[in-house]
């Protein structure tokens, strides 16, 4: 007889990631032992070129306001001292500003934004229509037969985000897997429930405008996937999310 | 009788063999001079295993490469991953003279070292390489640039120094 197998629809998802741009801040401890080793080395240092320089031209300049050198003892007399030299450097170094950690986004609270949360990672929640409920869910889209899986997550991404997204997929295994039955009404023999296949990808350029995004979209830390996803689908992908 | 020399160590005497010292020492292998190592290995199939991949971390920053490039070994060793080797290349030094324009031309130079470490790593299947990759880019310091890809014949020779003497021999005599 023929393979009587549960027959499952099967999905591909995307799991698209947006990297951290700046690194985390230190723990209190990782601070503190920062800041020990610091005062180690810089007990333990000898004296730089620039800094023997200066001690010497501090020490020539004592001798002229005691007594009066010649100018012939003053060898090579130095136009710039370097006295000056650090003085333009702090000039400079006041001018520089940094670019700000935390976002006018961060600040709203607006997660709709790529700008949030600099330092960790943030991964794109769709909401989705599923049987009756409409779910927030990664993007996810049925498999046809002739296509491989990963491809099929590429489809799913292009679906949401538009074609042009510089994403970059990481190779062709699929990091996780969640399963569910149709509840009892709508099962039938040939449709028995369905398998979703996780995918991961790495965005790779922060420039999202041109995408046309067509239904809700958000963009969430994985603290907060809790937040949005329900509890059995979350504990399958909290598995394979590195924080 | 002096010349007869009567107590001569010969080999029935009991004191033959009296100076011997050279068995004492310890063996010495003989010095190779030239190490052409050309091993890869890349098996097709559906369980792929990359070949030799070297992971290139270049910096500005020298304690932060070290340190970074001493993670990711003992991260692989950790792994069970094959480590083949841990080198660094040369460091390039950089000049940066600024020529402002505003009357006197005046040049204030920063000197610029960049450091390059490289680990070698062979056997990485494909399933879990993409999980190392995330893992190391997810703990990439700041001002490090990561670069992952094979070793080719080109960069082991980027390692050796060219002799021109011996190619200018060799051109002669060909």
């Amino acid at each position: 007889s023929a393979a009587a197998r549960r027959p499952w629809r099967l999905f591909g998802a995307m799991c698209l990631l947006r990297l951290p741009r700046i690194t985390q801040p230190l723990e209190k401890e990782e601070e503190e032992v920062a800041a020990l080793m610091e005062q180690i080395e810089l007990e333990r240092s000898l004296y730089s070129d620039h800094e023997m320089r200066k001690l010497e031209e501090e020490e020539q300049l004592k001798k002229k306001m005691e007594s009066l050198y010649d100018e012939d003892e003053a060898r090579g007399k130095t136009v710039i001292m370097a006295q000056d030299l650090e003085e333009k450097w702090e000039q400079k170094f006041l001018r520089f500003k940094a670019a700000p950690r935390i976002t006018d986004a961060d600040k709203s609270n607006d997660r709709t934004s790529l700008n949030r949360k600099l330092d960790s990672n943030l991964m794109l929640l769709v909401k989705q229509k599923i049987g009756n409920q409409e779910l927030w869910l990664l993007p996810q889209v049925e498999w046809q037969p002739g296509e491989t899986l990963r491809s099929t997550a590429e489809r799913a991404m292009a679906t949401f985000l538009g074609d042009h997204i510089q994403a970059k997929v990481l190779g062709n295994a699929p990091y996780g897997i969640y399963k569910y039955k149709f509840p009892k009404p709508i099962r039938t023999e040939n449709n028995v429930g369905a398998k979703v296949f996780f995918f991961k990808a790495f965005l790779q350029s922060s420039d999202l405008s041109q995408a046309k995004l067509k239904a809700d979209y958000l963009w969430v830390t994985k603290k907060e996937l809790g937040d949005y996803l329900q509890s059995e689908y979350l504990k399958k992908v909290n598995r394979f999310l590195l924080d | 009788d002096a010349l007869l020399a009567s107590r001569r160590s010969y080999r029935s005497r009991p004191t033959h063999g009296i100076g011997r010292f050279k068995y004492l020492l310890p063996k010495e292998v003989p010095k190779k001079r030239k190490e052409k190592v050309q091993m890869k290995e890349i098996s097709a199939g559906t369980e792929y295993q990359y070949g030799d991949i070297n992971i290139q971390m270049t910096s500005h920053d020298l304690c932060l490469v070290e340190h970074f490039a001493q993670y990711v070994h003992r991260l692989c060793n950790r792994l069970s991953i094959r480590v083949n080797e841990s080198y660094a290349m040369p460091t390039k030094t950089n000049e940066v003279l600024f020529l402002e324009e505003r009357g006197s031309k005046m040049q204030l130079d920063a000197v610029l070292t960049t450091h390059q470490r490289v680990v070698q790593i062979r056997g990485l299947s494909s399933t879990f390489a993409p999980i190392l990759l995330e893992v190391i880019q997810s703990s990439q310091p700041e001002g490090v640039h990561l670069l992952m890809k094979q070793h080719t014949e080109a960069d082991f020779k980027s390692r050796l120094k060219a002799r021109p003497e011996l190619e200018e021999l060799l051109a002669e005599m060909s």
